[in-house]
């Protein structure tokens, strides 16, 4: 049955814009990801536990503050917490093992993805949980007669001002800066009299705060459950890598040869559609294995 | 003086523990119970549905200790947690039968596991019942004198799916789910039999995304441009609710309709609240609203009052197990596996779906299947199936020259 449909230029714009938003999605968390990988060095595995985390406060907070706009609420806070989180584990546990060698803060962000995973499972238990998306946002709007979820339009936004307020951070503000900085060469940054440790609690929990986002902004399109984790930690991996070690807008790159190769694949083979965000992968790595852009490793 | 003391107390506690070692399991009546092994995934996302198995099969478990159990013996049971894991569910089969001396077992939602028992339990010869794996080939090809299926099969899914979808218009359709080996079966399932029943059906493509795929949206939007009459989705667990949100966001279920099985069911439909899109087709076994009858209000109510949640379609598994179990062992007179399984071969037992029977010729339970489409009541804050039919078990079942057939016999 190797079948395929007509594709016509509108089912192709609103297959690419799907492809875009879940970029957004993954550069959200992958942003994150990297910048944690840049600044310290340290390759967090528990990152999509955070993410994960991210979705589950979404939902309980949505719950508590109920109606449409519960939603809005929780899109604000459940950064915040997550945030608050990965404080705790910086200043009570990475701070401790930033000097180890990397298989040993492989070996510990693992054992604190699992650890997380349970204490989620212990707070919020195995069901499945879901989250409303807000009214505004229900429903799709047509775009040239193909539908297109409203929701999806609202990613994509978010996801282009996520970019943008990053790309001020890193540029515009001292602690923009001295992370960049910290990043090429931490003793001299820490020569020149600037606290070090400080720098990278605020680099951690930056980065932590923005999977915290993506698991918030992917709520309302999933169901939230235990192992949604897993799955995006290691497209999350993957992202970093063909874009490049530690760099932000490789993570922009990555993640939108993953999404777009993903959802125009789904089109074209529908059939073979898993494949193709991968085999984008190994073409990368074959041609670039260092990533498109500059790695800071 | 205090050490002196503490020895006193200690012995004390001792010699009361001893006279409670001696005199407690004397006191109860001379018969020791009659022991069942439950094994089931009792971590992860499984649990939304082996749970309600668990706590089904305890409510009338009680309520028949409460009357004095069965052949003058208590019933009891204990469980074991097998993760979702093949290896754990054998091992801890083993440990039931070799240390917990288990009479009967039954169990597992990981038809690997399942399978896996079922074989242990042949060289064993120990009963084995089925309560939630859905793999057809548990009483089919690989089936045996010890194992038994309390639940649904692909097979019987797949057939019942045809027998319904057969009543409908739809002449092109679209196979679209999850890329593991339940998916593939369930969509071989309908797909073999709707061919059979109405031969100008003409399937215009498939697409297969991994298990755990986040986003569905952009398989949808690839699947209107193609323009089938209706979908078919091979999809379970977490998916289930990935596929039912982003059929409401993309207005896919507004202009295609679409089947999917378990869509109905309220382990799909309670976490997605009002958010579920409306006009899903779906089948089920259980509904706690439907059939209407007596004994299902009954059942939902007891179960309702017990656990302060409504009974999903693994109530009705566990509640049905635990029939067999007791009328098959009161009919065989006493605790004999031999006996016990001659019983369980064509007991009718009463249920809330109506009387189930167990068929002699594979051990399969004959469950009717319901199929309905989802809908907005005023009555439950999420949608119900609406518009039921029941597909009554003899079309359900798959017949007896079929299973000969995978059988080699």
């Amino acid at each position: 049955m190797g079948f395929l449909p007509n594709i016509g230029p509108a089912e192709f714009l609103s297959q690419l814009l799907v492809g875009f938003s879940r970029a957004m999605i993954l550069f959200t968390v992958c942003a994150g990801l990297s910048f944690v990988l840049g600044v310290l060095r340290v390759p967090n595995i528990a990152h999509g536990s955070l993410y994960m985390i991210g979705a589950f406060v979404t939902f309980s907070l949505s719950k508590s503050f109920g109606g449409s706009s519960g939603f809005w609420f929780a899109l604000l806070l459940a950064p915040l917490v997550v945030a608050g989180i990965s404080l705790v584990a910086e200043r009570g546990l990475f701070r401790h093992l930033y000097q180890r060698e990397h298989l040993m803060l492989l070996l510990f962000t693992f054992a604190l993805a699992l650890i997380l995973g349970d204490l989620v499972k212990i707070f919020w238990g195995a069901e499945y949980r879901s989250v409303p998306a807000p009214d505004i946002l229900k429903g799709s709007i047509s775009i040239l007669g193909a539908s297109f979820p409203r929701y999806n339009l609202f990613l994509i936004f978010i996801g282009l001002l996520v970019a943008v307020a990053l790309w001020l951070f890193v540029n515009r503000t001292k602690i923009g800066k001295i992370s960049r900085a910290a990043a090429v060469d931490r003793d001299m940054v820490a020569l020149l009299g600037i606290n070090v440790s400080r720098v990278f609690a605020g680099a951690f929990v930056i980065g932590c705060c923005l999977a915290g986002l993506g698991g918030a902004l992917v709520a309302p399109t999933v169901s939230i459950t235990l192992g949604m984790d897993h799955t995006l930690i290691i497209e999350a991996f993957l992202i970093v890598t063909i874009g490049g070690l530690g760099n932000m807008w490789g993570a922009l790159v990555g993640s939108l040869i993953f999404g777009v190769t993903q959802s125009l694949g789904v089109l074209i083979f529908p059939q073979f559609a898993i494949v193709f965000p991968f085999a984008a992968v190994v073409i990368v790595l074959l041609l670039r294995p260092k990533g498109l852009l500059k790695s800071v490793w | 003086m205090k050490p002196i003391v503490m020895r006193n107390t200690l012995t004390i506690f001792a010699g009361l523990l001893a006279l409670f070692l001696i005199f407690y399991p004397g006191s109860a009546p001379a018969q020791a119970p009659i022991k069942v092994g439950i094994i089931d995934t009792y971590t992860g996302p499984p649990t939304t549905y082996t749970y309600d198995v668990r706590d089904a099969f305890k409510l009338a478990i009680d309520e028949i200790n409460a009357k004095g159990g069965v052949l003058g013996r208590k019933i009891e049971f204990t469980t074991r947690d097998d993760k979702f894991k093949v290896d754990l569910a054998l091992s801890t089969a083993k440990e039931l039968v070799m240390n917990e001396k288990v009479d009967i077992l039954m169990g597992t939602i990981n038809s690997a596991g399942a399978l896996a028992v079922s074989e242990f339990c042949k060289t064993e010869k120990i009963p084995f019942l089925v309560t939630f794996s859905k793999s057809d080939k548990i009483t089919g090809e690989k089936g045996h004198r010890y194992v038994f299926s309390v639940t649904e099969n692909t097979a019987m899914i797949g057939k019942a799916a045809a027998v319904g979808l057969a009543k409908r218009p739809f002449v092109k359709y679209w196979i679209t789910g999850d890329d593991y080996e339940y998916g593939h079966a369930l969509a071989d399932g309908v797909w073999g039999h709707l061919k059979k029943i109405k031969p100008n059906v003409e399937l215009v493509g498939q697409s297969w995304w991994k298990v755990g795929e986040p986003e569905l949206t952009p398989y949808l939007t690839a699947i209107s441009s193609a323009k089938p009459d209706a979908v078919i989705f091979a999809t379970g667990g977490a998916s289930m609710v990935n596929v039912m949100k982003a059929a409401k966001a993309t207005g896919f279920a507004e202009r295609i309709p679409i089947y999917i099985h378990t869509a109905t069911e309220l382990s799909t439909l309670a976490p997605l609240g009002l958010e579920a899109p409306e006009k899903v087709i779906g089948t089920s076994n259980y509904q706690f609203y439907y059939p209407d009858s007596p004994k299902n209000k009954a059942f939902a109510k007891a179960f309702r009052e017990a656990y302060k949640r409504e009974p999903k379609v693994g109530a009705l598994y566990g509640y049905i197990t635990a029939q067999f179990i007791v009328q098959s062992l009161a009919k065989a007179g006493k605790m004999d596996r031999e006996k016990f399984i001659d019983a369980l071969e064509k007991m009718k037992v009463d249920t809330p779906v109506g009387e189930v029977e167990m068929r002699a010729f594979d051990h399969q339970a004959m469950l009717p299947m319901f199929m309905g489409v989802t809908k907005k009541v005023p009555e439950y804050p999420f949608l119900i199936a609406s518009d039921i039919i029941t597909i009554p078990a003899k079309e359900v079942m798959p017949s007896i020259e079929e299973i000969k057939k995978v059988r080699g016999q």
